[in-house]
């Protein structure tokens, strides 16, 4: 029996989903019995997840540890240097096989009874060599259990829906933006992470992630700085994933007027036409490009009420050693849960949640031209452009939309 | 002869602990109270002044991207900047309580490394907010020569490569 959101144990069936396209209930956000409608149906369902980039493995042996909703996953580039993904769990009893958050091993052994597993996730020793097993026991009955991959311009992709389309279709109109955005052509430098843990569902985080409203970040008016010029945006239907690119312009005074090292805002990239780039994908995965910084955003929720933040930051490979630096030194200071311009955002992230607790909707206003279809274009700087998501989060988790 | 420079290295020594000890206190003071003009005064004036806030994960993995990268006098100026100025008023603030244990010193040249336990509670100010410790390792190198001790550089190793809370302030 499958957990059906409207149908058989019903746990969900009392969500009240509005008529009106721009208004979504308050409640989806903190109840956990849609919480774990949204594993089944979202996290273990037919989408597909961004969770790593090949740069963050460079070396064959190299692994990383994620999540996929409550699900362990183990990253690695195993001893041919082919990417996998693994659920991180011995295939005897289940016991997590890594605990490291990054690291590099060519075999995994599993501490419970010592089953050992080599990078191509093959079960390669158990002790007795499997004497006084089940009857047709072999070793080649018991890998690690593997989930689909594809992988875009090194960004690793994972799914465990069995009818998930192609990623190709699935970015649809995201992947250009998505390449401009890791240099064309995905031959990135790890150059390190900020994590953090935000108190607030993985929807507060998502929404608020994806529409950025300028008016929340006080420096660009201090700088008297545009961001970014209106650009092209992209909705990729049904899923909602929004992508776009904005012409990049300075602050007029290069950030002078406040900043002793105006480095921070400074622009060296080539192509200020495209100096501004952001992908935000159904359900969690995010991406920017902000002047010099190249931030993937591995995010995953930790229960209804907590969501894990991997900020991802890299340089390219043909970077020289001026570029590096500079990069470094504006990934850190300029975005991330303590940088210049984005600092709010983990304020705010808190504040929609306790917030959400109370009786009714949140309410969408911003470039909303009808409150019953969804056939017009959404400006930049729009926050109906989430709506488009919003109504494929509704059907994918069968709430009715009231009459 | 030789008593006479044993006792003179000893006195040195208490001296220069005393003065690491102030500078300690007067960092805590200056955050606990979230001075930030204070905090500033702890470094030293000149250009090579740093403050970085990273943690474990990321020393050992060679991953130079920090929570704060403050690695001239001018970016620890832009820090104070960015929170008494850009960020006034758009975060829930927290209070902070530092506890700090020094471990090691030893000299380096002109100047001290000394290593230290801190543990920072974080107690945000209003409700609905829970308390939070970041805990890690500072190392400092310290310029004892002047008359009271400035740093010339303090990296702040969190523990945990996931940080429990958004920070405005440094370590």
């Amino acid at each position: 029996m499958g957990l059906d959101a409207t149908g058989s144990r019903g746990k969900v069936k009392d969500v009240r989903w509005p008529a009106a396209l721009n208004q979504v209930p308050k409640d989806i956000f903190v109840r956990e019995d849609v919480y774990r409608t949204e594993l089944e149906k979202i996290f273990y369902g037919p989408q597909w997840h961004g969770i790593a980039h090949e740069a963050e493995l460079p070396n064959p042996g190299d692994f990383k540890t994620f999540q996929l909703g409550e699900i362990p996953l183990l990253i690695n580039r195993d001893e041919s240097g082919q990417v996998n993904v693994f659920h991180n769990a011995c295939t005897h009893r289940g016991t997590q096989l890594e605990m490291a958050d990054r690291g590099n091993r060519l075999k995994f052994q599993c501490p419970y009874h010592r089953w050992t597993f080599d990078s191509s996730g093959r079960l390669t020793f158990c002790p007795g060599k499997g004497e006084g097993y089940s009857p047709g026991f072999s070793y080649d009955k018991y890998p690690l259990a593997r989930l689909r991959v594809s992988i875009f311009k090194g960004l690793i992709f994972v799914t465990m829906g069995e009818g998930t389309p192609p990623l190709e279709t699935y970015l649809g109109e995201t992947a250009q933006v998505l390449a401009g955005l890791m240099g064309g052509d995905g031959r990135l430098k790890l150059i390190g992470y900020h994590k953090t843990r935000l108190e607030c569902n993985w929807k507060t985080y998502q929404d608020v992630d994806s529409y950025h409203a300028p008016l929340l970040h006080k420096a660009f008016a201090m700088f008297n700085w545009a961001g970014g010029r209106e650009g092209v945006q992209y909705i990729v239907k049904p899923w909602g994933h929004i992508a776009s690119t904005s012409i990049l312009t300075l602050p007029e005074d290069g950030g002078r007027s406040l900043l002793k090292d105006p480095s921070l805002l400074e622009f060296r990239g080539e192509d200020p036409r495209n100096g501004s780039r952001v992908v935000k994908l159904f359900p969690m995965f995010g991406a920017v490009k902000h002047l010099d910084v190249i931030n993937l955003r591995f995010t995953n929720p930790i229960g209804w009420d907590a969501t894990e933040l991997h900020y991802a930051y890299f340089a390219h490979q043909d970077d020289d050693e001026e570029m590096l630096r500079h990069r470094i030194r504006q990934s850190s200071n300029l975005i991330g849960p303590s940088g210049c311009i984005s600092l709010e955002d983990a304020a705010v992230y808190h504040r929609q949640h306790i917030g959400s607790h109370t009786p009714g909707c949140i309410e969408f206003q911003k470039g909303v031209q009808s409150t019953s279809d969804f056939d017009y274009s959404f400006s930049q700087k729009d926050e109906a452009s989430n709506l488009v998501k919003w109504d494929y989060y509704r059907s994918v988790m069968g709430f009715e939309r009231e009459a | 002869m030789t008593n006479v420079t044993n006792v003179k290295n000893v006195t040195n020594e208490q001296d220069v602990l005393s003065r690491i000890e102030q500078l300690q206190n007067r960092y805590i003071r200056a955050l606990d109270d979230r001075n930030m003009r204070a905090w500033l005064d702890t470094f030293t004036l000149g250009a090579e002044a740093a403050y970085i806030c990273t943690n474990r994960e990321s020393v050992e993995g060679n991953l130079p991207v920090a929570m704060m990268l403050d690695d001239s006098r001018a970016r620890l100026e832009d820090r104070v900047t960015f929170i008494t100025k850009v960020w006034d008023g758009s975060f829930q603030d927290y209070r902070m309580r530092h506890f700090v244990q020094r471990l090691e010193h030893a000299e380096e040249g002109r100047l001290w490394r000394v290593r230290s336990n801190f543990r920072v509670v974080c107690t945000p100010i209003g409700r609905n907010q829970r308390v939070e410790s970041v805990v890690g390792v500072y190392e400092d190198l310290v310029d004892c020569s002047g008359e009271s001790a400035v740093f010339v550089s303090r990296k702040a190793i969190v523990d945990d490569s996931v940080f429990p809370r958004y920070l405005v302030y440094p370590i």
